[in-house]
């Protein structure tokens, strides 16, 4: 199963991009996660959220979208 | 003014109860900045009967290209005040209130306890969850919006014992992890969309419509237009903690610097002042009216190597960021009564010259 993800905001600007397409299998929200971060070692320095099919979700949730969106907290005002 | 309202009272989803039930509302905006400007004005002009406004920060040039109560004549006023002005010759019929200081974790509950929805405007995460746990405590709706960019995001929390901001993010980031407007820019119209989010927000639940941002966060891309609504759920674990603890969670760093800044407008020229410059020494304008020591941020200083005296220490670099990171560095090693220049080398060197 192939998944999108696409990054906000500081996350866009991390893995220069706005979203791509994984081939590889993942258990759960946190393995994805760690897979990430491996990639862009700077996604470890920050702290975000992720949702799959627009809902988001805790890390140790089953990964069962295709769709899944990293969202960090945006600050300024 | 008798028709004031007649394109709402039109409405039959508002009608003249409903515009009474705005005229009963109480709001309090926190920042009169980029999102609270353009909330404050559609606030106003929808006759929302009472409103706060809140924010310690002096107007500065940098703010006119998207802080839209301001002109020019506004520069080293404060800001609450300005717009308190401001808003009353939109709308002479409603209690504005201003507040011409900082959130604080002292002042919080006295502020918050005075309004029922509280639209974070704020640019730092310090305030947003001061205002996040006293919603919890005080049963407030908060209004968030926040920014990146070219991007937004709205939402509402703790909305009929919702989620709240903790829910999403449970605690705050570190100091320097999520740069704020002043750090990375931001397209101007960006907060005024987002702000206008907010007042939406604030308008439909005083009017008890249904259908809110609560539990929800919406995403807006304002480059390639891509909105996205996400779904969150509530954490009682999180929501547990600070009704518990019967206050605000402390936040060890204050990404806000409201006790360390400092901004020109707000100095005497009589005042002993320790200048340090915190730029590089190829870096100009140098300054020359004034006497300065020069302590650049990338190489280390020894917690010795500063003396404190009598004098106020005040840091500068060309922005006000890095002479932020300087005086973090200054708290941590324990010396106080050093502050953060708002302005840059290049306003200080002319008020140099003035002084």
């Amino acid at each position: 199963m192939k998944i999108k993800v696409r990054y906000f905001g500081q996350i866009k600007e991390i893995t220069g991009k706005s979203d791509e397409y994984l081939v590889e299998q993942f258990e759960t929200v946190q393995s994805l996660k760690s897979f990430l971060k491996k990639r862009y070692p700077e996604l470890n320095a920050l702290n975000f959220k992720i949702a799959q099919d627009n809902k988001i979700d805790e890390d140790s949730s089953h990964l069962h979208g295709t769709l899944i969106d990293l969202l960090p907290p945006f600050s300024g005002g | 003014m008798e028709n004031r309202y007649q394109r709402h009272i039109q409405l039959t989803e508002i009608g003249t109860e409903g515009q009474q039930k705005i005229k009963k509302s109480k709001v309090l905006v926190v920042g009169a900045g980029g999102l609270g400007c353009p909330a404050l004005q559609y606030l106003t002009a929808a006759g929302v009967g009472t409103l706060g406004i809140m924010d310690a920060d002096v107007v500065t040039a940098s703010n006119l290209q998207r802080q839209i109560l301001f002109n020019e004549n506004d520069l080293g006023k404060n800001k609450a005040v300005v717009a308190q002005e401001r808003l009353r010759q939109l709308n002479s019929e409603i209690t504005i209130k201003s507040y011409p200081f900082a959130l604080t974790h002292e002042n919080v509950a006295d502020f918050i306890n005075l309004f029922e929805i509280i639209i974070d405007g704020t640019d730092n995460f310090y305030t947003r969850y001061l205002i996040n746990d006293q919603c919890i405590l005080s049963k407030k709706v908060m209004i968030y919006g926040a920014l990146f960019k070219f991007e937004g995001q709205v939402s509402v929390f703790n909305h009929k014992d919702g989620p709240s901001y903790r829910c999403l993010f449970p605690s705050p980031p570190k100091v320097g992890e999520i740069p704020n407007c002043s750090e990375v820019g931001v397209l101007g119209v960006v907060p005024g969309i987002i702000g206008m989010y907010q007042a939406t927000e604030a308008l439909k639940i005083i009017l008890g419509f249904e259908d809110v941002l609560s539990g929800k966060l919406l995403c807006v891309n304002l480059l390639n237009h891509s909105n996205t609504l996400f779904n969150f759920e509530k954490r009682d674990t999180e929501i547990k903690k600070i009704k518990k603890l019967k206050r605000v969670i402390p936040i060890e760093n204050k990404d806000c610097f409201v006790d360390f800044e400092v901004s020109l407008t707000q100095l005497s020229s009589n005042e002993k002042i320790m200048w340090i410059d915190v730029r590089e020494k190829d870096e100009a304008p140098r300054i020359t009216h004034l006497e300065i020591q020069e302590y650049p941020l990338s190489r280390s200083i020894t917690s010795n190597s500063i003396v404190q005296g009598e004098a106020k220490i005040i840091a500068f670099c060309q922005t006000g960021l890095r002479s932020k990171a300087f005086v973090q560095k200054m708290k941590n090693k324990g010396i106080k009564n050093c502050f953060s220049l708002k302005e840059g080398a290049s306003e200080l060197n002319d008020w140099g010259r003035k002084i």
